[in-house]
């Protein structure tokens, strides 16, 4: 078994670079393979808005830079981790700049997902996909958000992406808490 | 007053964000603003552009954000400004009392979709201590290609969503509900939509002599 993380927090980030150290060892726990992606040390241009990956090269962004390497991983993967602060109840632009690269996993064709119109998938399988976020302290409209738009993305790739926060200052034992209870959740066993 | 359209879409002057936040940006001008429009996504890719934002972003008294929903939030680049902003505010207290309106569209037909970004711009105002002066937000943003007249009634509904918006933000009001409402109806019915964009995709890829099929997986699986 295989794990991403997908590290989305900036250097001095101690609260979150914190929560990617304990995932990290928490997966190791439990897969054979664990590959740690810091974004901020790739080349991944922002999104161009083109739809190119859907209607000039179906399945790949027009742009060659390291999000190619980094959506191949994705797939090969039974676990990806998404680590974060939390930003405004969103992600850190850091991971938002991969995840908005990420367009080409899905087919443009519409269909309905829960009442609601979302895309065809393009691949047979996808990876299981869990989300850390960081908050210095507590921020229940922020909190909320997050938790929403984790849903939501799940949508997108018809399945459900469990999320949780990890609040306060850096701490070892809760980060690790935070992110064996997501394992559990998405029923990764040791 | 001094306002500034942010315009998210990586599409500058060719997007839909473009269309609605300039269609605000002329409804304040013909009320004596003075308005200003930022490209997001060019601006960011110099310093020199970075800073030309964040230094029109603090002299602003009102700021709109125009975007497409991208992954149900904020185009990355709109997302980095922001928090560039936010750094920037935790410096230097805020002066006076910015307003922050929103207008967002997405591919989806249910303008809901858009709920959890316009939380976000809203937690953003919160925090920067900003004003919130709502926003509004509209599903099957595909159909807005460049033209108004191409929309059912010749989005005349939406232009004077539009125009309603501007006046009550250059008096000093909040985006009215009125407003919202309109952007919130289905432009058509979904089916029709959905029906359309499937077709659309096909007639792009012929266009651009797309030389795979459109399910086709790169990255393996068969
Ligand atoms: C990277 C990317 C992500 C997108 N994510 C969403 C989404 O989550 N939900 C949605 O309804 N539309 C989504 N869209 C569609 C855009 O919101 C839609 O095409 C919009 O009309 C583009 O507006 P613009 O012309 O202002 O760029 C996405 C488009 C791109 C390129």
């Amino acid at each position: 078994m295989k794990a991403l993380v997908l590290d989305g927090c900036r250097e001095g980030d101690y609260l979150a670079m914190e929560a990617v150290l304990e995932m990290t060892t928490a997966l190791a726990g439990r897969v054979d393979d664990v590959e740690v992606v810091k974004l901020r040390e790739l080349v991944i241009s922002a999104c161009a808005g083109c739809f190119g990956c859907w209607t000039r090269t179906p399945g790949e962004c027009v742009v060659q830079d390291d999000a190619a390497t980094v959506l191949r991983s994705y797939l090969g993967s039974d676990v990806v981790a998404y680590i974060t602060p939390v930003t405004f109840g969103g992600y850190s632009s850091l991971l938002k700049m991969m995840l908005d690269r990420c367009i080409p996993l899905l087919d443009p064709r519409f269909t309905i997902v829960g009442g609601e119109v979302h895309h065809l998938l393009r691949y047979r399988r996808y990876p299981k996909t869990i989300v850390l976020g960081t908050l210095p302290s507590p921020d229940a409209e922020a909190e909320r958000l997050f938790a929403s738009l984790v849903a939501r993305n799940g949508f997108n790739f018809h399945r459900t992406f469990e999320a949780e926060v990890l609040v306060g200052v850096p701490d070892p034992p809760s980060a690790r808490q935070c992110a064996e209870r997501l394992l559990d959740r998405i029923g990764v066993s040791a | 007053m001094n306002a500034l359209i942010l315009v998210g879409s990586p599409k500058g002057r060719k997007s839909a964000s473009w269309m609605l936040g300039s269609g605000i940006g002329e409804g304040l001008r013909d009320r004596g603003v003075t308005v200003q429009y930022g490209m997001v996504h060019h601006e960011l890719r110099s310093g020199e552009g970075t800073g030309k934002l964040l230094d029109l972003f603090d002299s602003s008294d009102l700021v709109v954000l125009a975007f497409p929903l991208y992954v149900d939030s904020l185009p990355a680049p709109l997302t980095r400004l922001l928090e560039l902003v936010a750094e920037r505010k935790d410096r230097t207290a805020a002066a006076g009392n910015p307003r922050l309106g929103v207008v967002v569209q997405c591919g989806f037909p249910e303008a809901h979709q858009c709920d959890t970004a316009i939380g976000i711009c809203r937690r953003f105002a919160g925090f920067t201590g900003m004003r919130w002066a709502g926003a509004l937000a509209m599903g099957m943003g595909g159909s807005l290609e460049g033209d108004f007249g191409r929309l059912p009634g010749g989005g005349k509904k939406i232009l004077d969503a539009l125009n309603k918006t501007a006046e009550a933000l250059a008096r000093g009001g909040d985006i009215p509900d009125e407003a919202k409402a309109v952007f919130a109806r289905p432009l058509m019915p979904r089916w029709l939509y959905t029906l359309t964009g499937n077709l659309g995709w096909r007639l792009k890829m012929r266009k651009n002599k797309a030389q795979s099929p459109i399910g086709y997986r790169p990255y393996g699986q068969g």
